[in-house]
């Protein structure tokens, strides 16, 4: 955790491709190339099966399996509302549908000015702040149709 | 009772380790130190400490059961992957005293003789995992990690995973794939982890809530840890309790403690004017439990008496103006989403269960549909391949039961009594 794709490289690359520890970095190589790059591009996926020692089908099974690993691009600022059980009964599903009518593009993509991705996101542990999001990893809650437009509002003028 | 586990929790500012230590903090290592490992699971197995991440199994005995002479290299693996809907315990304990989980883990891997342990993060928590990251770097500096440790001999590195984010990678066995960079699919059960876990090598996999105890455990006894519970529980717990209460939280209460209390006293009860429908006692893989249950002591065994399970200890409540085959939709959604895919009764099943759960809520469903789902549900739980399709199905088979009513409304009248833009079929 916290390692730098450079560390990453350094302690990798000189060992077998076979060798556990490669394998093992799949995941931190991804968080370190997806803090540099937003998302993981396909040369992005050969990057990774190149220090990691895995075939680029399997770089790519590990990549699509994660939900915190984006293949495609996303914003500059990513608000993950949760959908959850917790989260739904306290109005998520309401947020949801503002959040999408408020930004005028569909939930998963990114805006126009490239600032924000709003994504749905499974219970994120913040049920006693229901109904919560995730702005930039950060906890968020309990919101309501006001404080979601104000935060999307804030994100979308700063960029 | 006296804040246990809860003691050290500061969110906003968490300990570093001088502070941790000078409020008492890393005194449970200095009593480990002074015992031998096997003396450590005598007490752990005496005080009966169970499983907090939702088995209940007994600590001390999977300790045991490793054996004392398994091959080395051994791991330990602290579960900090928390994503069971309603639960967030560990977020609390991750976030407010990452030196506590610190010191827990030398403790226990002490216990196992372990001298490499990895604490899996849930991805979510990513703020969360800087701080223990932090933290541990604290630790090696200050020689509580490392080799030789405070003059022991006892070596230990700790190196903290964070996940990439999926839910059954809670699972024992897809998390030491998921460690291994291999897809996290769960393993057959055989070989077991404690002979063939990391790398095939002995392995060891306790939730953190779990770890935490044993510090307090190895300073007060494993008598004084059995006497804090009630109703005969053992020892103290982290409750969650949300949903449809007026201030949902986290509450240390003493294990066996009855849902009523953590609803009506201290999570402030219901909303004004409203009553109960029903909870979920342990997160969203535990059974429905009506309010005539209000009064079973929430513990592991009296939950299964009861027809469900403590899990996580993760209340979630519905109150009367709350659509229970809409919340039932929503968690077998989760469930769905949230498959690994390895096998296809849970990967094409839980589908098809949702697929019939919609149509029912939108008031499109039949008669023989409510039939259906129940024995999709007995053929799903039982020819799947790990415990995750059981888990699923739970809230479902039990929703079918407590509110069959409700069911029946929805698929006679056509319509959710609770949504009235449903239009009715008549």
């Amino acid at each position: 955790m916290n390692n730098s794709l450079k560390e990453l490289q350094e302690n990798l690359l000189h060992l077998p491709p076979t060798d556990p520890k490669r394998r093992a970095a799949a995941i931190p190589a991804m968080q370190a190339l997806q803090a540099e790059l937003g998302c993981l591009d396909d040369a992005a996926i050969e990057r990774i099966a190149q220090i990691t020692g895995l075939s680029t089908t399997e770089a790519e099974e590990l990549a699509t399996f994660y939900s915190l690993i984006y293949r495609r691009p996303v914003g500059r600022h990513i608000v993950r509302i949760c959908d959850s059980v917790c989260c739904s009964m306290r109005g998520a599903d309401q947020l949801l549908i503002a959040a999408e009518k408020y930004i005028r593009t569909p939930l998963g993509t990114v805006t126009p000015n490239g600032a924000l991705t709003v994504l749905p996101g499974i219970c994120l542990g913040l049920c006693d702040k229901a109904p919560a999001a995730l702005v930039d990893g950060e906890a968020l809650g309990p919101l309501n149709n006001v404080s979601l437009e104000a935060l999307l509002q804030r994100i979308l003028q700063e960029n | 009772m006296e804040a246990l586990l809860t003691r050290y929790l500061d969110p906003v500012a968490p300990l570093n380790l001088v502070a941790y230590q000078a409020t008492g903090g890393y005194r449970g290592l200095t009593a480990a130190f002074d015992l031998k490992p096997e003396k450590i699971i005598d007490i752990v197995e005496a005080a009966n400490l169970r499983g907090r991440g939702g088995a209940g199994f007994p600590c001390g005995l999977k300790w045991r059961l490793r054996g004392a002479d398994a091959p080395s290299p051994r791991y330990l693996i602290c579960n900090l992957d928390e994503s069971e809907p309603g639960t967030f315990k560990d977020r609390y304990l991750l976030y407010g005293s990452p030196h506590q989980i610190i010191e827990a883990i030398i403790v226990s891997a002490f216990a196992l003789q372990v001298e490499r342990a990895f604490i899996f993060v849930r991805g979510e928590y990513a703020k969360g995992g800087n701080a223990l990251n932090q933290a541990i770097q604290e630790a090696e500096t200050a020689g509580l990690l490392g080799t030789n440790i405070g003059g022991s001999g006892f070596n230990l590195q700790i190196e903290a995973h964070l996940s990439g984010g999926r839910y059954i990678c809670g699972e024992e066995t897809a998390q030491i794939n998921a460690i291994e960079g291999r897809r996290p699919n769960p393993r057959p059960k055989i070989p077991r982890p404690s002979t063939h876990g990391l790398w095939g090598q002995p392995t060891t996999s306790n939730n953190v809530e779990t770890l935490i105890n044993v510090p307090h455990i190895l300073l007060n006894g494993a008598d004084w840890f059995r006497d804090l519970g009630v109703n005969g529980g053992c020892g103290s717990k982290l409750f969650c309790v949300s949903g449809k209460v007026q201030h949902p939280g986290l509450f240390e209460l003493p294990c066996g403690t009855p849902a009523r209390e953590l609803i009506f006293e201290y999570a402030g009860g219901l909303d004004e004017g409203r009553t109960l429908l029903g909870f979920l006692p342990g997160g969203a893989s535990t059974a429905f439990l009506l309010p005539e249950h209000l009064d079973v002591p929430m513990d592991f065994d009296p939950m299964a008496e009861a027809g469900s399970r403590l899990g996580t200890g993760s209340i979630i409540v519905l109150d009367d103006a709350t659509c229970p085959v809409k919340v039932t939709l929503n968690l077998m959604r989760f469930f769905a989403r949230e498959s690994c895919g390895f096998c296809t009764p849970c990967r094409d099943g839980l589908p098809y269960l949702v697929q019939i759960l919609t149509s029912i809520s939108s008031g499109e469903g039949q008669a023989d549909d409510l039939e259906l789902l129940d024995e999709l549900s007995t053929t799903i739980a039982s020819q799947s391949f790990c415990a995750f399709a059981p888990g699923a199905v739970m809230p479902l088979v039990s929703s079918l039961k407590c509110f069959h009513e409700h069911y029946e409304h929805h698929v006679t009248a056509g319509h959710c009594r609770f949504d009235k833009t449903v239009k009715d079929k008549t």
